[in-house]
């Protein structure tokens, strides 16, 4: 062997060795880095965010909830940890089978497939979901987690986990408020240090009081009164004249009471005000403005004129704005815009039923650029509204004329 | 022959390596302190609540206080914002919407849209706010730029123009749909810390922010920069918090050199307040780079 094969032979065995062949080690969840640099944590309150996590909700191979988080263990024992069959031969580790890839170990939507998914994965740390039966600003139900477990979400990736058992599925669903739950503690326990006295230093209390009755407890009780939180829908007028309807619904669909055309444009299509971000995104989108706009303006800053103290604060901001950079782009998806649904698809992400679509339009999508209708649209023009968008993938595309969009052919 | 192998070799290389982002190290949890805390917890009985008393509310009767925000630096002209839709109303008559995120008065230099609010007070004077506020919109545009309000208290949102518009108060789950010439109810549930965006997602230019404060001691400094808290409680240390939307510091908060009111870089500063005192801060200058300027 001359000197050369030696080298590679050197190369591949470090390659190798580096590769390693020893124990995985147990799954962990992940901080939420994108908040804690946003708040300018120091390491030492990142750790002791972590530790206070740990104690108040375990491990992923070990999740515990304390009593007033209203959850059921056993059936985060049989959702969590790695996937395995327990004693009497029952599957464990349900989230991690089925789950995980897409939405996380830790539940924050980042899991090694969600990149290559659109829509991205829901992330559950803000607490926020989308299809439900109850107020825009209130917790889906167990039942609504279930309908979305069995269903699916048509025109997503999230397919319908209806040939898993119905204690597997809810199981899961349990697990997700309690991934929800921690989420959105550990947001509410970043903030928090903004909000101490100076004379904390920088250091949140470690009592029950903060922790549970404060901090922990608010956030499990949204979860525990939703089902009180249900949408009350008045049934649709039995002597309906569908044609009516439909004729009503189209008027308030172009009119400026119920103004839908402004988003889903005059063909109905989604081609309206379609580069709007929802909630999760725009977070992003607005930490990289942030960050461009400061460090372009940090590049025109000279720091001559400055005393010692402002140039060290300056050297500082711009140090955090490039952490803040490379956080951004190892922790958060690339920030995608929300285009308004395509109402003539017949593709509704959050059930077909009229009565789903009744609560899209009263509530509106939290989460959504989709405003909640309630309130200024009556329940009976809400109906006609849903009649209309009913009929609309069977709407002739004709009666569209002028305003029928271009082929992709004669654009060209 | 050589060559081929090299590449390969490289190539193994470079494939061990990948090519992801890169992700922060993301400090662990301190296992042992989390046992003892977790023990602390659990303990069902909440025996610790009831050891620190509540601050004795000691002073009695109100003051008052004021101050004057300033810009250093050469006055900005407002941005004209990009409108692209719903022109008939949104640019009626050529008109233009200004950027209205730094507004300074170019004769006084008075800083607008500062707001200024007391972290926590050991006295209310007024449980609740009796009257509504209205919060309007017209020709496309929030009328005020910053609003503030109690919580409880009625905000009427109202929409003063011929056409649709929706109001998104960001982290608060309200946005709601505002028909031409209508109005709908909203009260306030919860404190919002920091002032929080509104948006109408039809006309993405239009922005604004609110503030939610419980005691409602809470000014947003008017065109010359000028605030008023009325029917503060006197004879206790107040920490008031200051905020600005194009503020660099953290969360918004504007901070300044200012040592005899203990003016914190979290924008924090502290007053006590005699009866009947009317304290003037005066000037308080803000330079122009702390808020984008």
């Amino acid at each position: 062997m001359n000197r050369f094969s030696h080298i590679a032979f050197l190369l591949v065995a470090g390659c190798i060795l580096s590769a390693g062949c020893g124990k995985t080690p147990s799954a962990s969840y992940r901080l939420n880095m994108v908040e804690a640099t946003k708040q300018r944590l120091t390491t030492e309150q990142e750790q002791q965010v972590a530790t206070v996590l740990l104690a108040m909700f375990g491990t992923p191979d070990d999740p515990v909830a304390l009593p007033e988080f209203g959850l059921d263990e056993a059936k985060l024992r049989l959702a969590s940890g790695p996937v395995r069959s327990d004693i009497v031969g029952r599957k464990n580790g349900l989230y991690r089978e089925h789950c995980a890839h897409c939405h996380g170990v830790t539940g924050d939507g980042m899991g090694p497939t969600a990149a290559f998914l659109n829509p991205y994965p829901r992330d559950y740390r803000p607490g926020v979901f989308k299809f439900k039966s109850t107020e825009r600003a209130d917790k889906p139900t167990h039942a609504d987690l279930l309908r979305i477990l069995r269903n699916g979400i048509a025109g997503t990736s999230m397919p319908s986990f209806a040939l898993l058992s119905e204690p597997q599925i809810d199981a899961l669903a349990e697990y997700v408020k309690y991934l929800s739950i921690r989420g959105e503690t550990e947001l509410a326990l970043m903030r928090a240090y903004f909000e101490l006295d100076d004379d904390a230093k920088g250091i949140l209390p470690e009592t029950r009081e903060f922790l549970v009755d404060e901090t922990a407890s608010p956030i499990a009780e949204k979860w525990k009164s939703a089902t009180a939180a249900q949408i009350a829908v008045p049934d649709m007028p039995a002597d309906i004249d569908l044609t009516a309807s439909i004729a009503k619904g189209k008027e308030l669909f172009y009119g400026d009471k119920a103004n839908c055309v402004k988003c889903h444009g005059v063909t109905g299509l989604g081609d309206g005000q379609a580069n709007d971000y929802d909630d999760w995104n725009k977070s992003i989108v607005e930490i990289n403005k942030e960050i461009k706009g400061g460090l372009a303006k940090a590049g025109e800053t000279s720091t001559s004129g400055m005393s010692a103290d402002e140039a060290a604060e300056h050297r500082k901001q711009v140090a955090w704005l490039g952490k803040f950079s490379h956080v951004v782009d190892g922790d958060a998806l690339a920030p995608r815009t929300i285009p308004p649904r395509n109402l003539r698809l017949g593709v509704y992400r959050g059930g077909r039923r009229p009565l789903d679509l009744y609560y899209r339009i009263h509530a509106g999508i939290n989460g959504a650029p989709m405003p909640a209708a309630k309130g200024t649209v009556p329940p009976e023009d809400i109906w006609h509204i849903v009649n209309y968008i009913r009929s609309l993938p069977y709407e002739f595309d004709g009666e569209l004329g002028a305003d029928r969009p271009m082929v992709a052919r004669d654009r060209f | 022959m050589k060559r081929a192998f090299a590449g390969i070799v490289v190539s193994g290389v470079v494939a061990c390596i990948g090519c992801g982002p890169t992700r922060v190290v993301a400090p662990g949890a301190d296992a042992e302190a989390a046992g003892r805390i977790r023990a602390t917890l659990v303990s069902a009985s909440s025996a610790g609540g009831a050891a620190e008393a509540a601050e004795s509310a000691t002073g009695t009767g109100w003051g008052t206080l004021k101050g004057r925000f300033t810009f250093a630096g050469a006055v900005p002209q407002p941005k004209p914002l990009v409108v692209d839709k719903d022109t008939e109303v949104c640019s009626m008559g050529g008109m233009k919407l200004l950027d209205r995120s730094l507004l300074v008065d170019p004769s006084s230099k008075g800083l607008a849209n500062v707001v200024v609010f007391a972290r926590k007070t050991g006295r209310v004077k007024t449980a609740a706010a009796e009257t509504p506020l209205v919060f309007d919109q017209k020709s496309c545009e929030f009328i005020s730029p910053v609003f503030a309000a109690r919580v409880g208290q009625v905000v009427d949102v109202r929409n003063s123009d011929p056409i649709g518009h929706n109001t998104n108060i960001a982290g608060s789950s309200f946005n709601q749909l505002i028909p031409a010439g209508q109005g709908t109810a909203y009260k306030p549930d919860a404190e919002t810390g920091m002032p929080t965006m509104v948006t109408c997602n039809i006309h993405p230019w239009m922005k604004a922010y609110a503030v939610f404060r419980k005691d409602g001691y809470v000014a947003v400094s008017g065109p010359d920069g000028s605030f008023t808290i009325p029917d503060l409680p006197a004879g206790e240390t107040i920490e008031f918090q200051v905020w600005h939307e194009r503020s660099g510091g953290p969360n918004g908060a504007v901070g300044l050199e200012k040592p005899d009111l203990k003016w914190t870089p979290k924008g924090r500063f502290q007053v006590k307040l005699e009866p009947d005192e009317v304290k003037d801060l005066g000037t308080l200058e803000v330079p122009a780079g702390a808020v984008g300027g």
